[in-house]
């Protein structure tokens, strides 16, 4: 597949060289700093990216919706009950899916000159004959590449069905406490008229 | 024939490697893009066999996904790849750099026009010699920035712009929608009085506008 260069846009490229010159220049200090990046820049990979993404949705996307002055109040609250449960589906297997494929990779990208291997074409299957850059990164991007056609079957299988449980749970809970604060509201209605009455 | 493939399998981990060993960046927006393609894919698929969608509402639904989709993956793409770009353009050009790096490069006299266009970090540092252990060091640092850069792209674009772009295309299809049935409703009260066809909230909630995988 090949992705089409955003580079070779002139209007792109215009803005980027803008804001390339708004950005001010940043020395790196402080131990701490170097110390954080560089251990993001060695473990933090597709599931990490995947759950992240998903907790900062949770964060943003209900609100968007629920805010969504362009339609009825009704759609309103069934769209953000969907988003929610598309957020905790999609990332739950997303996370799960990605990382358990990374370590299925590493488990079989065993090193060529390993000695006392147990089954030295399975724990090998996937070491490359060019040595990598990073065996780590190497290791990531392929357990993520693996990880994308595994999930156009979770996808299907378990992503679609559970986001549509969730949306009919939350649905349901929603319509549960309205009922709950109506009848609330009637009951102090009620005490009310009644206190009045006593009084 | 087994040959064959297994050459072949050889060289796609070779690509892999060559291409994303350095760069792990570039692999979660290229990951990121097809993912999105996949999923869209997904959720035009189970329209199509979705036995309880009307063929009206199928030749609706079809386009407005494919759309859908289209927002995802432009706003994806520009926003991440800017992000990446920016990111990735100022740590080779040293406009951000650790002291450790600026100060090595300062002592060697390597240091001139620093932050310019021109200025290639590891090119300079070769030139200065550098240690294996310090630039494999300098390389993390940069992996680390590529990475924050593209995840808070990542975020910006799925979770603030992409909704609410969404959100106003999806309202005013939803209000094209009802126009077109409330057309088709007028017609039926014409033609046959004894199945007349209401709008309701079930009409749109058995398809699934977009799946993030």
């Amino acid at each position: 597949m090949k992705i089409p260069r955003c580079e070779y846009i002139p209007a792109y490229n215009r803005l980027v060289k803008k804001i390339y010159n708004y950005i001010p220049s940043w020395t790196i200090q402080g131990k701490k700093t170097t110390k954080s990046l560089r251990w993001i820049g060695q473990h933090i990979s597709s599931p990490q990216n995947r759950l992240i993404l998903g907790a900062t949705a949770l964060m943003s996307q209900p609100f968007i919706d629920l805010y969504n002055k362009r339609v009825d109040e009704e759609t309103r609250k069934v769209s953000a009950a969907r988003t929610v449960a598309k957020i905790i589906a999609g990332t739950l297997t997303g996370f799960t899916v990605r990382y358990l494929c990374i370590l299925a990779v590493d488990k079989m990208t065993k090193p060529l000159n390993t000695k006392r291997l147990k089954n030295r074409k399975l724990q090998t299957f996937f070491t490359p004959k060019k040595l990598p850059h990073s065996m780590l990164k190497y290791k990531q991007a392929l357990g993520t590449i693996i990880s994308l056609a595994v999930m156009t079957v979770t996808n299907i299988l378990i992503d679609a069905p559970l986001t549509q449980y969730l949306t009919n749970k939350f649905v349901h809970n929603e319509k549960e406490y309205e009922k709950f604060k109506e009848f609330q509201k009637n009951l102090i209605k009620n005490n009310q008229i009644m206190g009045g009455k006593n009084a | 024939m087994l040959k064959a493939l297994s050459s072949q399998f050889n060289r796609i981990k070779n690509v892999i490697s060559l291409k994303y060993g350095k760069d792990p960046g570039k692999m979660l927006i290229h990951t990121g893009v097809a993912g999105w393609i996949m999923s869209s894919a997904a959720q035009i698929i189970g329209i199509v066999f979705n036995d309880k969608i009307s063929k009206e509402q199928k030749l609706f639904m079809i386009p407005q996904e494919a759309a859908d989709a289209t927002v995802n993956i432009v706003s994806f793409l520009l926003v991440t790849q800017t992000f990446k770009h920016i990111a990735s353009e100022a740590m080779r050009t040293g406009k951000w750099i650790p002291k450790n790096i600026k100060d090595f490069l300062k002592k060697r006299g390597q240091i001139k026009n620093l932050g310019t266009k021109n200025f290639n970090v590891l090119k300079r540092l070769e030139k200065a010699k550098v240690g294996r252990r310090t630039l494999s060091k300098y390389q993390n640092v940069c992996n680390g920035i590529d990475v924050v850069a593209t995840t808070t792209g990542s975020v910006i674009s799925c979770n603030l712009i992409t909704p609410a772009v969404r959100n106003v295309y999806a309202s005013h299809s939803q209000k094209e929608m009802i126009a077109r049935m409330e057309n088709g409703k007028q017609k039926n009260k014409k033609t046959d009085a004894a199945f007349p066809y209401y709008v309701s909230l079930s009409d749109f909630k058995n398809h699934s506008s977009s799946l993030k995988i």
